[in-house]
C-alpha cells in the first residue's frame, strides 16, 4: 500500500528545500526499515540497534542543535523529522526525542565547553545514547519535589534516589539527572558504569513496546565534579528540556495520526459490507472527514509553533497547547480508526491498534494532557491551580 | 580515474495517478516528483564506479525548475558538478531533440561514460542513451543490471546474460540493478543547500514529430468467472489477445 | 510507402514478431524488405506473406551485438522510407541509433499505427497513450504481439549484402539464464499460492509454471504462517510485499481482504479457486472456478504453446 501522507493544505509545500529533503530522507527510511520490523520489534518489546546505527547516519540527532557535530537544522525541520518518524512509531520518535531534546540539548544549553566536546558529537552519530532522569516514583507532574538528592563530598558528588519511567535509560551510556543539591535542583552526568548506578529496564508495558522504558537507581552514586552541568539551576533546567521534546511531540503525534488516517481510508474503500465498500456510507465518511479535519487543524498548529520556535515569538504556553490538542486528537483518530477497520483493527497486520497504545503514553508523558490544561488555564487566569494553596 | 555524467529524468512518482485532462496528462494534478527509478540505479552505479577508481560525476538533467530537485538529491550524495538543460519547450521535445541537448551538455562536461537509465518512468521510450550514444559516436551497453568499477557490465541476451567490456567513451544504461539505493544524510543534505547549479540552453533545431495528444488506456472489461478446468486455454487466449500480458 | 523491416532473430532463426511486424507493415499498403542480420532466419523471412525482398546484411560485426556497428550496417543497407523494428532491447537500441545516424524521428513501443504516419504508445508505464504523427521517413518499433502476424506462403526474392560495423563492444562471459528465483517486487509476472495448495511440497507447481513465464512465485499470509518452508520473504499482503506486476496469477487463494491490500492493483488478476464464493474472484479480471490440480497443468501446457 502507497503512502500519501494527508497533507489537506499542501502545508509542506511551505517547507524549504532541505526541508523536504530531509523529509523524504526520514520517510523513506522509516518506509523501507521500520515499518517492515516494527511489530517484530513490539513483540520482542525490543529497540532495534540498526535503528540506532541509521539514525545516527542520517544525522537527525539534535537536530536544531548547532555545533559540536550536530546539524543545526531548522525546528520545523525537526518537527518534520518527528513526524516522519512518529508515522512509523512513536517508541522511535521517543528515541529520538530523548536523545535530542532531554539528553543533548541541556548538555549543549548548559554544560561546560568539555562535558559538550566529550558528549555531543558522539551523541549526533548515535554512538553515545542518553536519558534523561526527572520523574520519580512518586513525583510525576510535580517534579519541584523530588527526592532525588545530591551531596558535595570535595571531590565528588554523591547521588541518592531513583527515576522512573526512562526511556532508553537501559540502553544509555549517560543519563542527564535532575537531583537537589542544597535544596536546589541541579543537573548531573551519571555515566554506565558510576559506582552505585544501574538501570533496570521496566517491563509489561501495553505501550511503547519498541522502546525501552527504565528505572534510574542512584545508591551512595559517585559522580565526578565536573559532571554537573555548571550553566543552571531550578526547575527551568528541566522545563527548558521538555519545552523541546513538547515541541518534537506536537508534530510527531501527526505523523501517528496520518497513519491511522491512511489505514483507515485505504481500509474503508477496500472493504465491502452491503454490497459497497464502507466508504461509501454516511457515518465512515462522517469519521474519515473528522480526522482530516483535525489532522489539518494539528497541522497547522504544529507549523505555526515551528516558526516561532525558529523566529524566538514562542511562549512555553504556546506549546503546551499544541502538544495537548494534537496528542488528544490523535489518539482519538487512532481510537476512530480502529472502529472504521472493525475486528481487524486490533490485528497488527494494521498500525492501528499499535499507535492508538502508543499515544495512551504519549498523552501522559512530558506533561500530562490535564497539566498542559492547567498551564494554559494559568495562562488565562493569571491564576495557578496545580495545588491547592493559591 | 574516470569522469561520468549521469543523466537524471525528473518523472512523476511512480505510485502517481495519471489522469488525462483535454487530451494531455495533467501534469498540475502531480503531487509528487521523484527521480526515475533506473536513472537511481545508474546514480549508484556511478557512485560506485568513482568510489572505486576515482574520478567525479557530473548530474545532468532537462526540465524546468523543479528538476532541480533530482541534482539537488544527487549533491546531498556528494555531487558538485550539476548542470540543467532549459528549453522554453522542453514539454514537447522530441527523442532527437532531447538526445541532441543532452549531447551538447555530456561534450561540454568533458566525460569517459555516460549512465542513464535504460528509459524514463514517464515517456517509456528507451531511446536516449543509444541515441545519445550515436551522437556521441560511442558505444551503448543497453539495460545493464551489474556493473563493476574495472568497466565490466552485464547485458542481457537471449538466453541469459553476458558479461561485456566496451572501449570509452560509451553510454551505459541501467536496468534495476541488485545495488541498495543510499540514502543522503543530514550532512550531505546541507552541502546541497548550497550546491551551484549551471543552467544551460538545449540549442536543439526544430521537432519533427507532431504531438497530436494523450488518452487514457482503454477500460479493462469487468472481471468474469469461468467454470472448470476446461476454461483454461480461453482464459490464456485473453490473457494474450485481450490482456495483452502474455 | 517504402518500408525496411529489421528482423528480430533469435539465435540463427527469426523470432515470431517478425511476422507481427510484416502484418502492421502489410496493413499500411506496404510490400516490405526484410533485414536479417548476418543472414539469420533469411529463408524464413522470405515465406512470409507480403515480403517483397530479403536482404541478408552479412558482416564480421553481427557475431556481438553492438548496436552502434549493427545501427551502421543496416543504415547502409535499408533504402528511405519508414524502418521498423521490435521493440525488445536489441530492436530499440538498434532503432534510436539509426534515426540519430540519419536525423529522423524514432517511435519506440507503438501499439497502434496508421497511415499518416499516425501512432499510438503507452507512455507512465501504460498509465496513459501518447498519439504522435512523424513524416514517411522514420524508425518505429512495435511492441509484440500486439499486431496480427502475416502468414507464409510467400515467396519473395533474396539478396546478400556486405555491410561492417566498428565494434565496440567485447563478450568476456556469456552466462546461462540465472535459475535464482525473482524477487515478488522485482516481477512484472508473478503466482502466488495459498492454503488451498495443500502442502508446500505443492509449490513445485508454481515453481515450475514461473519458470515457463519469468514470473516470481508469491504467497498468502496464510500459506507463510502455516508451513515453515514458504519464507516470509514471498509474502503478499498487509504485512508482506505490496505489488504491482501485469499479471497475478492467484492459486488457491481466498482473497483475505489482507491479501487484496498487497495486490488489487495489479494490471491484470487472474484466480484459481474451487470455491466459486471465494472473495478473490470479486477482484479477478479472470475467475477460474476449479481445483489447482486440475487448472495448473492445462495452464502450463497452453503458456507452453504461445510463448
Amino acid at each position: 500500500m502507497v503512502y500519501e501522507a494527508l497533507d489537506f493544505y499542501d502545508l509542506d509545500s511551505q517547507l524549504t528545500d532541505e526541508e523536504i529533503m530531509v523529509r523524504d530522507m526520514v520517510r523513506d527510511w522509516v518506509e523501507d526499515e521500520v515499518l517492515p520490523k516494527i511489530e517484530k520489534a513490539c513483540s520482542d518489546g525490543v529497540f532495534p540497534d540498526e535503528w540506532r546505527v541509521a539514525l545516527g547516519e542520517m544525522g537527525v540527532l539534535g537536530a536544531p542543535l548547532e555545533g559540536y557535530g550536530c546539524p543545526g537544522l531548522s525546528y520545523v525541520a525537526y518537527g518534520v523529522i518527528c513526524r516522519e518518524l512518529e508515522r512509523g512509531d512513536s517508541g522511535l520518535r521517543s528515541f529520538a526525542s530523548v536523545q535530542g531534546s532531554l539528553a543533548m540539548y541541556p548538555i549543549w544549553d548548559f554544560g561546560s565547553e568539555e562535558q559538550k566536546n566529550k558528549y555531543l558529537p558522539k551523541m549526533a552519530t548515535g554512538d553515545l545514547i542518553g536519558c534523561f532522569g526527572l520523574t520519580e516514583p512518586d513525583y510525576g507532574s510535580n517534579p519541584g519535589d523530588m527526592i532525588t538528592k545530591a551531596e558535595d563530598k570535595g571531590d565528588h558528588y554523591l547521588l541518592n534516589g531513583a527515576k522512573m519511567w526512562i526511556t532508553n535509560g537501559t540502553n544509555s551510556d549517560l543519563a542527564v539527572v535532575w537531583a537537589k543539591l542544597d535544596g536546589v535542583i541541579r543537573g548531573f552526568i551519571v555515566e554506565t558504569g558510576d559506582e552505585g548506578y544501574s538501570a533496570p529496564e521496566m517491563t509489561g508495558k501495553h505501550s511503547l513496546k519498541a522502546s525501552v522504558t527504565s528505572e534510574l537507581v542512584f545508591q551512595d552514586c559517585k559522580i565526578p565534579k565536573d559532571r554537573i552541568l555548571p550553566g543552571v539551576e531550578g526547575l527551568k533546567g528541566p522545563f527548558s528540556c521538555l519545552n523541546n521534546a513538547r515541541y518534537g511531540i506536537s508534530w510527531g503525534v501527526i505523523g501517528a495520526a496520518q497513519a491511522c488516517f491512511n489505514s483507515a481510508r485505504e481500509y474503508s474503500l477496500s472493504r465491502i459490507q452491503f454490497d459497497h465498500p464502507i466508504a461509501a456510507y454516511q457515518l465512515v465518511q462522517n469519521k474519515l472527514a473528522w480526522m482530516l479535519r483535525e489532522i489539518t487543524k494539528g497541522q497547522l498548529l504544529a507549523l505555526e509553533l515551528g516558526r516561532k520556535k525558529d523566529n524566538g515569538s514562542w511562549i512555553p504556553e504556546h506549546i503546551s497547547l499544541a502538544k495537548m490538542n494534537n496528542v488528544d486528537i490523535a489518539l482519538q483518530i487512532a481510537r476512530e480508526a480502529r472502529d472504521i477497520h472493525g475486528a481487524n483493527g486490533i490485528l497488527d497486520e494494521y498500525c492501528i491498534m499499535r499507535h492508538m497504545a502508543n499515544l495512551e503514553s504519549v498523552k501522559t508523558y512530558e506533561g500530562t494532557h490535564d497539566i498542559h490544561n492547567l498551564i494554559i488555564g494559568r495562562h488565562i487566569t493569571g491564576i495557578q491551580s496545580f495545588t491547592r494553596s493559591i | 580515474m574516470v569522469e561520468i555524467a549521469v543523466l537524471l529524468k525528473q518523472v512523476p512518482d511512480t505510485n502517481a495517478k495519471i489522469v488525462v485532462v483535454n487530451g494531455r496528462v495533467d501534469e498540475s494534478a502531480i503531487a509528487s516528483w521523484v527521480t526515475s527509478p533506473y536513472d537511481e540505479y545508474a546514480f549508484e552505479a556511478a557512485l560506485q564506479h568513482i568510489e572505486a577508481a576515482g574520478g567525479s560525476i557530473t548530474a545532468i538533467t532537462l526540465g524546468p525548475a523543479r528538476a532541480d530537485k533530482v541534482l539537488k538529491d544527487a549533491a546531498a550524495l556528494g555531487v558538485t558538478k550539476l548542470v540543467r538543460i532549459w528549453q522554453d519547450d522542453w514539454q514537447d521535445l522530441d527523442s532527437n531533440q532531447v538526445q541532441a541537448a543532452l549531447a551538447n551538455a555530456v561534450t561540454a562536461a568533458g566525460v569517459d561514460l555516460v549512465y542513464c537509465g535504460k528509459q524514463s518512468a514517464d515517456r517509456n521510450q528507451g531511446s536516449t542513451g543509444p541515441g545519445i550514444a550515436e551522437i556521441l559516436g560511442a558505444a551503448c551497453v543497453s539495460e545493464v543490471s551489474e556493473s563493476d568499477s574495472a568497466g565490466s557490465y552485464l547485458r542481457p541476451t537471449a538466453s541469459g546474460s553476458e558479461r561485456v567490456t566496451v572501449s570509452s567513451p560509451a553510454v551505459v544504461t541501467f536496468t534495476k540493478t541488485q545495488n541498495e539505493l543510499r540514502r543522503p544524510n543530514v550532512r550531505g543534505i546541507m552541502m546541497a543547500k548550497r550546491a551551484q547549479i549551471e543552467v544551460v540552453g538545449g540549442d536543439v533545431s526544430a521537432s519533427q514529430v507532431n504531438f497530436n495528444g494523450h488518452s487514457s488506456p482503454a477500460q479493462k472489461p469487468p472481471g468474469k468467472t469461468y467454470e472448470g478446468s476446461e476454461s483454461v486455454p480461453e482464459v490464456v487466449g485473453l490473457l494474450r489477445d485481450e490482456a495483452k500480458v502474455l | 510507402m517504402d518500408i525496411t523491416i529489421i528482423a528480430e532473430t533469435q539465435g540463427d532463426n527469426l523470432h515470431p514478431v517478425t511476422n507481427q511486424l510484416v502484418g502492421a507493415a502489410t496493413s499500411l499498403g506496404a510490400s516490405p524488405t526484410i533485414l536479417c542480420a548476418g543472414g539469420a532466419g533469411a529463408d524464413t523471412a522470405a515465406g512470409i506473406a507480403g515480403v517483397g525482398k530479403v536482404l541478408s546484411v552479412i558482416g564480421d560485426c553481427f557475431s556481438t551485438f553492438d548496436g552502434g556497428a549493427w545501427a551502421a550496417a543496416f543504415d547502409a543497407a535499408a533504402g528511405t522510407g519508414v524502418i521498423i523494428g521490435a521493440a525488445s532491447a536489441q530492436g530499440r537500441d538498434v532503432a534510436a541509433r539509426i534515426a540519430a545516424r540519419r536525423g529522423i524521428p524514432v517511435v519506440q513501443d507503438v501499439v497502434a499505427i496508421s497511415q499518416g504516419l499516425t501512432m499510438t504508445h503507452p507512455i507512465y508505464s501504460g498509465k496513459a497513450m501518447q498519439e504522435v504523427t512523424v513524416g514517411d521517413d522514420c524508425v518505429v518499433t512495435l511492441r509484440s504481439n500486439t499486431f496480427p502476424p502475416a502468414g507464409d506462403g510467400g515467396n519473395a526474392e533474396s539478396a546478400t549484402v556486405q555491410q561492417s560495423g566498428d565494434v565496440k563492444i567485447a563478450v568476456q562471459e556469456a552466462i546461462a539464464k540465472a535459475s535464482a528465483r525473482l524477487d515478488v517486487s522485482d516481477a512484472d509476472i508473478i503466482i502466488s499460492g495459498g492454503r488451498g495448495m495443500g502442502s508446500p511440497d505443492n509449490f513445485e507447481h508454481l515453481y515450475a509454471l514461473s519458470d515457463k513465464l519469468g514470473a516470481a512465485v508469491g504467497a498468502s499470509r496464510a500459506a507463510v504462517d502455516t508451513w515453515d518452508e514458504i519464507p516470509h520473504s514471498m509474502q503478499v499482503g498487509q504485512t508482506g510485499k505490496t505489488v504491482n506486476p501485469s499479471l497475478y496469477i492467484a492459486v488457491g487463494i481466498s482473497g483475505a481482504i489482507q491479501h487484496l491490500a498487497g495486490m488489487r492493483t495489479s494490471k491484470y488478476i487472474v484466480a484459481i479457486n474451487k470455491d466459486p464464493e471465494a472473495p478473490i474472484f470479486k477482484v479477478a479480471d479472470y475467475g477460474i472456478v476449479s481445483t489447482w490440480e486440475e487448472a495448473l497443468p492445462i495452464l502450463g501446457d497452453e503458456i507452453a504453446k504461445i510463448l
